[in-house]
């Protein structure tokens, strides 16, 4: 069992993908998720993920297992093989 | 059964039918998703239909506002969708709610859902505790561009709007046009009638996410 990671919206219409499969051999932090994704993704996830200090940046949601990493613990949310992380902008109008 | 829903007839069974002319849902904000709700759920012949509201009606809501024209601007938007309503002279009553939705909102007692018809998570979050205190379910949908999501939230549900969408909120005003938005509003009222009159596979702890660009729909489980 891998680690499930799912692109929606225009993360996914941008990338051309709907997203990625990781084998770890350890666990990591979304942090380290983000940096991983980097490097497949030519740096899109940071730029669309997080605000220039650092910070989760506000419109995009990372869920993990179906829970907003913010009600977790944020970008040190640890994760697993067997675990899936969905990523989108959600859509706010109406 | 009323007359004219002879042609869903077959739809339903004779318990949901009746089921389906007993409701009553509550339209929070009567924009591009409530104005859409409202049509959807008179056409089906739902008993009753709360309208909340507390804008008038703008020039750049008519792409999306399908009960409103231009000779509305400047209307209370309730007012002018309760007159478009009761022109096709259909059983559904349709009350309406001049004010804006906080806290202290009295939530009707005889509403079996409440529909999100709201245009920002701040206010949306808002509506997910109202409805939590009153034990009511709460169907959510959100529409940006060619991108939707639509949740079911229980009275027992263990993942509120927040749980799944804390950090959502976002500067910029979203793109929003008609097509999209009426799409969206019709399946988040099929979930709700699909829950509510007692089919198995309704939306249970899942977020369904619409792709309109790529003509996809996925179902995102929340454990």
């Amino acid at each position: 069992m891998a680690l499930i990671v799912k692109f929606f919206s225009l993360f996914k219409i941008n990338l051309k993908s709907s997203g990625i499969e990781y084998e770890l051999k350890e666990q990591i932090t979304i942090s380290e998720l983000i940096k991983k994704l980097d490097q497949d993704f030519d740096g899109y996830f940071t730029q669309k993920l997080l605000e220039s200090d650092g910070s989760i940046a506000p419109g995009s949601i990372i869920l993990v297992n179906g829970h907003n990493v913010i009600h977790l613990e944020a970008l040190e949310t640890e994760i697993d093989n067997q675990d899936t992380v969905t990523l989108f902008p959600p859509s706010a109008g109406g | 059964m009323r007359d004219y829903l002879k042609r869903q007839e077959k739809l339903f069974t004779e318990k949901q039918q009746k089921r389906l002319e007993e409701l009553t849902g509550m339209i929070a904000g009567t924009g591009g998703l409530g104005t859409n709700q409202a049509l959807q759920l008179q056409r089906v012949g739902v008993k009753k239909i709360y309208l909340y509201d507390y804008d008038q009606v703008e020039i750049t809501n008519l792409n999306r506002q399908l009960c409103y024209g231009k000779k509305d601007i400047g209307r209370p938007k309730v007012e002018a969708a309760e007159e478009f309503l009761k022109q096709f002279d259909l059983e559904t009553e349709i009350i309406t709610r001049n004010e804006k939705i906080s806290l202290d909102t009295k939530v009707p007692q005889d509403i079996d859902i409440i529909f999100d018809g709201m245009d920002n998570f701040e206010s949306r979050f808002i509506l997910d505790q109202l409805a939590l205190e009153n034990e009511i379910p709460f169907i959510h949908a959100g529409i940006e561009e060619f991108f939707a999501q639509i949740m079911l939230v229980l009275p027992q549900s263990r993942l509120r709007l927040k749980d799944v969408f804390a950090g959502s909120a976002k500067k910029k005003t979203p793109a929003v046009f008609s097509p999209a938005v009426t799409v969206t509003a019709s399946i988040q009222v099929l979930e709700a009638l699909k829950y509510l009159l007692g089919f198995d596979n309704y939306l249970k702890n899942q977020l369904l996410h619409i792709d309109l660009l790529s003509s996809q729909m996925e179902k995102i489980d929340l454990k």
